[in-house]
């Protein structure tokens, strides 16, 4: 993937969620439901009106900023497959500080403000120390991350959820939930009155990509982590500590995953429930960023594109009978094929079409 | 590699070992722990059960890395192993299957499997596909069709109760004490399960075709040179890495007696352990397979904590699995793997 041009990248990326699409509409079809029907419900329930436009944001803002989160860790060769237990635990302790500190506040915007601050730092703190366990054990014990991050997203979600369930569910609560955060902790809303999101949420993410790009080029720590990841040993020669980069590679790529997790808390839930039913956006972070050749800024269509594909997928859950977990089946499909680049670089030149991409 | 030096490039690992059996000693003396309750006939045949699908996945995942390509897609094959089992026990036997059915069903989501894992290898070998995003892509493909699948046939993620595989007992011999009921009153997969890692292990290490499997890996050069198609040893490879974890699925479905789609499914995370457990097992099938009985056994230990009434959370009990693999790739994290693993090969025609 990363030796393909900006246009070729783009090219697989098309054909590769075009490819996906039409492999979902033969299930459709095969599944006894009407093909037509269902890509018009698709588009209509990712863009068809002003509800469908601010529900596909909002899960635009959440890909934008864990799709970054996966990006810094891949780009800088790290395997980060953790990012959905660092969202859990980042949203959480986001949750948690919150409602320790209310009390000790003053209630209104100033003390909404402060603990809105206060909360993603907490957030951003917790996401990216639980990164960090995954980065020492590869450093310094040689582990593979990439398992040792899946095991701490089945262990984030235990242990949060044994949390929610027993000591920190809200005094009452019937469901294993926190109790919530205070009302005027939320975000403002701007155009869209939506409950469950917010533009300010959305230029947060994007605040976000920006200065993750801006580290990653621009600064000598981001420089240190990409060359580590393509050049290891022009790095060491060149004196970067390959070990402590690994570790600041993944506590980053963990504090992002943590502002996720504080913007999913503050903006969608006002609570924390059990993360065993909290959507996997860490995991379809890896397609987007993929698709984005783990690059921060072309996260952003991305995650428009997830977003919408998402926001369909709430659409077909409540206006048809074609089973949602189907677009989750697509997204699949969708990174299987950006895998192979050469699947379609061969069907080009067999067909001669696509100049562009040979 | 002398003491000091291996101690010195381990020593988290080393310290993560002596702090599990530190605190795992200071448990058992804190809280007075009934040992003997504990450890019962009961546990080991309940741990053998809860192995075998780990011990499946595993032995097809190592002869895939053992030939060059990182199967890294057995937690999806398993997830579509034990959906399409479920989905064919209800499609040949109806509402109230029979022990037919089931095994008719097991061998129907094998061959199911074997023609997902033809795709893959294609993908893998011949488009030459990243191997890593490739297989995640297999788990989320599982986590997507898998469910869905469930939710088109019965209209809800999780299947109802259909049927489970009924004990194999074995006269005279099932009464020998202590063995008898592990060894010979017990699901015929447990015992299938051990034929198969010992054949598996009999064939890697002393047949020709095993010998090819670990060349393609280690030096594919060379055994190209001697005239053997590396793509095909990959190939034959592969498919048998994602028919076993199909078959681990299945056998994962036949002990539970229903398919769980809700969550991480039921195989929920199953897949990733038999990695750890062929890593751990150093490449050996039988020594995968009792890295696998080491993850059942904590998987199961949660049970026995309740009959000796001691009292914590089953959802923290049920993390020690994923707590294990932790520590497991921490201190073994260093394995050689073969050296080609992850390059795809290309024949110089």
């Amino acid at each position: 993937m990363l030796e393909a041009t900006a246009l070729q990248r783009l090219g697989i990326a098309m054909a590769s969620t075009a490819l996906a699409l039409a492999i979902g509409l033969v299930v459709v079809a095969a599944a006894g439901y009407d093909p037509v029907t269902f890509l018009a419900d698709v588009f209509e329930g990712a863009f068809g009106d002003e509800n469908s436009i601010g529900r596909t944001l909002k899960f635009t803002t959440m890909f934008v900023l864990v799709g970054v989160a996966v990006a810094v860790a891949f780009r800088a060769g790290v395997f980060n497959i953790g990012v959905q237990g660092q969202f859990i635990v980042g949203g959480f302790a986001t949750v948690v500080s919150i409602l320790w500190l209310a009390p000790l506040l003053p209630a209104g915007t100033v003390g909404g403000i402060a603990l809105l601050v206060l909360g993603t730092l907490a957030g951003v703190v917790a996401g990216g120390l639980y990164a960090a366990i995954p980065g020492a054990l590869k450093a310094y014990g040689d582990a593979n991350e990439i398992i040792t991050t899946i095991m701490l997203n089945f262990i984030a979600v235990g242990v949060v959820g044994y949390l929610v369930e027993g000591p920190l569910r809200g005094e009452g609560n019937r469901a294993p939930n926190t109790a919530r955060i205070p009302e005027y902790v939320s975000l403002p809303s701007v155009v869209f009155d939506s409950p469950d999101f917010s533009l300010v949420g959305l230029a947060v993410a994007l605040v976000v990509v920006g200065v993750v790009s801006v580290v990653m080029i621009r600064t000598r720590v981001g420089y240190d982590m990409v060359t580590s990841g393509h050049q290891e040993a022009a790095a060491t020669f060149s004196g970067v500590d390959a070990g402590r980069t690994v570790v600041t590679t993944m506590a980053f790529s963990g504090m992002v995953a943590g502002v996720a997790g504080a913007v999913f808390a503050i903006m969608i839930q006002g609570y924390y429930s059990d993360p065993g039913g909290v959507a996997t956006y860490g995991f379809d972070a890896i397609a987007v960023s993929l698709l984005a050749a783990n690059n921060p800024l072309g996260v952003v269509p991305a995650a428009l594109l997830f977003g919408g594909l998402d926001s369909a997928g709430t659409h077909i859950g409540i206006n048809s009978d074609v089973p949602p977990q189907l677009i989750d089946g697509i997204v699949g499909l969708v990174v299987l094929f950006v895998a192979a680049p050469e699947l379609f670089r061969m069907a080009a030149r067999r067909t001669g079409l696509g100049g562009e991409r040979r | 590699m002398s003491v000091a030096g291996y101690v010195e490039r381990n020593r988290l690992g080393i310290g993560g070992a002596v702090a599990t059996i530190l605190a795992a000693l200071a448990l058992a003396v804190a809280f007075d722990l009934p040992v003997e309750s504990i450890v019962t006939v009961g546990f080991v045949e309940r741990s053998l059960q809860a192995a075998t699908p780990i011990a499946l996945a595993a032995i097809g995942g190592l002869y895939a890395e053992k030939s060059g390509v990182f199967n890294i897609g057995l937690e999806g094959f398993m997830i579509l192993g034990a959906a399409n089992a479920a989905a064919f026990v209800w499609l040949i036997g109806g509402e109230s299957p029979t022990q037919g059915d089931l095994w008719l069903a097991i061998v129907a989501a094998v061959l199911v499997s074997l023609v997902y894992t033809l795709l893959f290898a294609v993908l893998l070998v011949r488009y030459r596909a990243d191997q890593i995003v490739a297989g995640l892509a297999v788990w989320f493909i599982g986590l997507g069709f898998g469910p869905f699948s469930a939710v088109l046939i019965w209209g809800n993620r999780n299947s109802p109760g259909l049927v489970s595989v009924n004990d194999l007992t074995v006269p005279v011999l099932a009464d020998v004490p202590v063995l008898g009921p592990i060894l010979f009153d017990t699901s015929p997969l447990v015992l299938a399960t051990a034929v198969v890692a010992v054949v598996a292990w009999v064939f890697l290490y002393r047949t020709r075709y095993g010998y090819w499997i670990q060349a393609a890996g280690e030096n594919p050069e060379a055994l190209d040179t001697a005239g053997v198609n590396v793509r095909r040893v990959r190939y034959a490879s592969v498919l048998f890495s994602g028919a076993m974890a199909g078959l681990a699925g299945a056998v994962l479905f036949a002990h539970a007696g229903s398919f769980t789609g809700t969550g991480d499914t039921m195989v929920n995370g199953r897949g990733w352990i038999g990695i750890v457990a062929y890593l751990f097992g150093n490449y050996n099938p039988v020594g995968a397979a009792a890295a696998a009985l080491l993850f059942g056994g904590l998987d199961m230990l949660q049970i026995q904590f309740q009959t000796a009434g001691i009292e914590l959370p089953n959802r923290l009990v049920n993390l020690f699995p994923y707590v294990a693999v932790v520590i497991v790739l921490t201190v073994w994290g260093s394995t050689r793997m073969p050296s080609a693993v992850g390059e795809s090969y290309e024949t110089e025609e």
